[in-house]
């Protein structure tokens, strides 16, 4: 919290958000909040069928080995749902924001990507393509995942230029100046 | 920024940890070392992506992709024969449902067993002594681009030991069996809940 010196007195007071200030931290907290319950629902409804997840991630023929694509398809889960609860919470709200944009943009990759084979394949339009691309939300029109994808990494942006503050247990774990 | 990233390393680390042991505890939790698809399920749903939706060029694919295996594929007309033998009520010839319980509880084909290849060990023991007594198992999963039913044809043969000329893949599995107005058990294995399924089965992904 900042605080201004009264030149009269001397002493501290604390100074008052204008109102544009509260305006953006509070639409950052809603941002926050949204983000991680997102994040916290997509991600059990893979972690609790690992499995089903594990068969949408063989599509897209990533790797081969066995042991890295369990482990994608275990842990990949799980780690959504903690980077979601710090959100909700307010932990580690920058980083676990930085993590969500970057795990985001690959898989927005390679879903564009499988989109855009399936439909060479079956010669239609990119947007006419729809199946379940493990993204926790069943099958879906591509197009409007993508979208989807790129509102949350949008969205992620602001938590992680550190707008979000109110109700924030810890909103950063590093730094004793908030935003370094 | 520097700050940035060393949080994004310790929440990495913490995610990391959390993530792999709530799999750990998870009872459907992943386990890591196993291969979960084994055999030719990759060249299957390659085969299948490359016959373009037509269901004869798919099935040629599928049956070659089987073929190699060692795997035999039986069609809707040769697995209403099957469930009409009279062995099927010896158990010399039994259906196995390779399926999730949620599935599975939701409808079966009638005195099918249930083996979730993902889950071997909560099955295993009723399934083993009936397949290595059968002679003939027809293995079934939902149809169209399930691997189930031939992974878990797969499992069978590599880790159990049943004889591979006795496993035999119904690839258009139990959409088609709906589909076909065939009959239907729900719940338990031998509930006596049957239903003859008037609507074929809604398009799934």
């Amino acid at each position: 919290m900042k605080h201004q010196v009264n030149s009269a007195t001397t002493a501290p007071v604390l100074s008052k958000p204008t109102l544009p200030g509260h305006w953006l931290e509070y639409t950052g907290l809603l941002t926050r909040w949204f983000l991680g319950g997102t994040f916290v629902y997509m991600g059990l409804t893979k972690a609790l069928h690992p499995e089903m997840f594990l068969k949408l991630l063989r599509q897209y023929d990533l790797t081969g080995n066995s042991l890295l694509l369990n482990s994608i398809a275990a842990g990949l889960p799980w780690f959504e749902v903690f980077c979601g609860l710090l959100l909700l919470a307010g932990i580690a709200v920058r980083g676990s924001s930085l993590l969500l944009l970057l795990m985001l943009v690959p898989f927005t990759f390679v879903v564009f990507k499988r989109a855009l084979a399936i439909a060479d394949l079956q010669h239609i339009a990119l947007c006419a393509v729809r199946f379940d691309c493990g993204c926790g939300t069943g099958a879906v029109l591509i197009c409007r995942k993508l979208l989807e994808n790129g509102l949350l990494m949008l969205l992620s942006c602001l938590p992680l230029a550190g707008v979000g503050r109110p109700f924030a247990i810890r909103f950063s774990l590093t730094a004793s100046s908030p935003i370094v | 920024m520097r700050n940035l990233l060393l949080e994004a390393v310790l929440v990495t680390a913490s995610g990391l940890v959390v993530a792999f042991a709530s799999n750990a505890l998870s009872p459907r939790g992943l386990k890591l070392t196993r291969n979960y698809s084994p055999g030719t399920a990759l060249a299957m749903s390659k085969a299948m992506e490359s016959s373009g939706g037509t269901n004869v060029l798919r099935n040629a694919n599928i049956l070659s992709a089987l073929r190699a295996e060692g795997l035999q594929l039986v069609d809707g007309n040769e697995a209403a024969k099957l469930f009409a033998d009279p062995k099927r009520s010896q158990d010399l010839l039994i259906f196995v449902d390779a399926r999730d319980d949620e599935h599975y509880q939701a409808g079966h084909i009638p005195g099918a067993y249930q083996l979730d290849h993902y889950h071997p060990e909560n099955y295993l023991a009723s399934v083993l002594p009936a397949c290595q007594a059968a002679e003939k198992i027809v293995v079934y999963c939902k149809g169209g681009s399930c691997e189930d039913s031939e992974q878990t044809a797969l499992m069978l043969r590599d880790s159990s030991g049943v004889p591979k000329d006795r496993l035999f893949v119904y690839a258009g599995g139990f959409d088609e069996w709906t589909a076909d107005h065939r009959p239907v058990e729900l719940g338990q294995r031998n509930s006596g809940q049957l239903r003859q399924v008037t609507l074929p089965a809604a398009a799934g992904p």
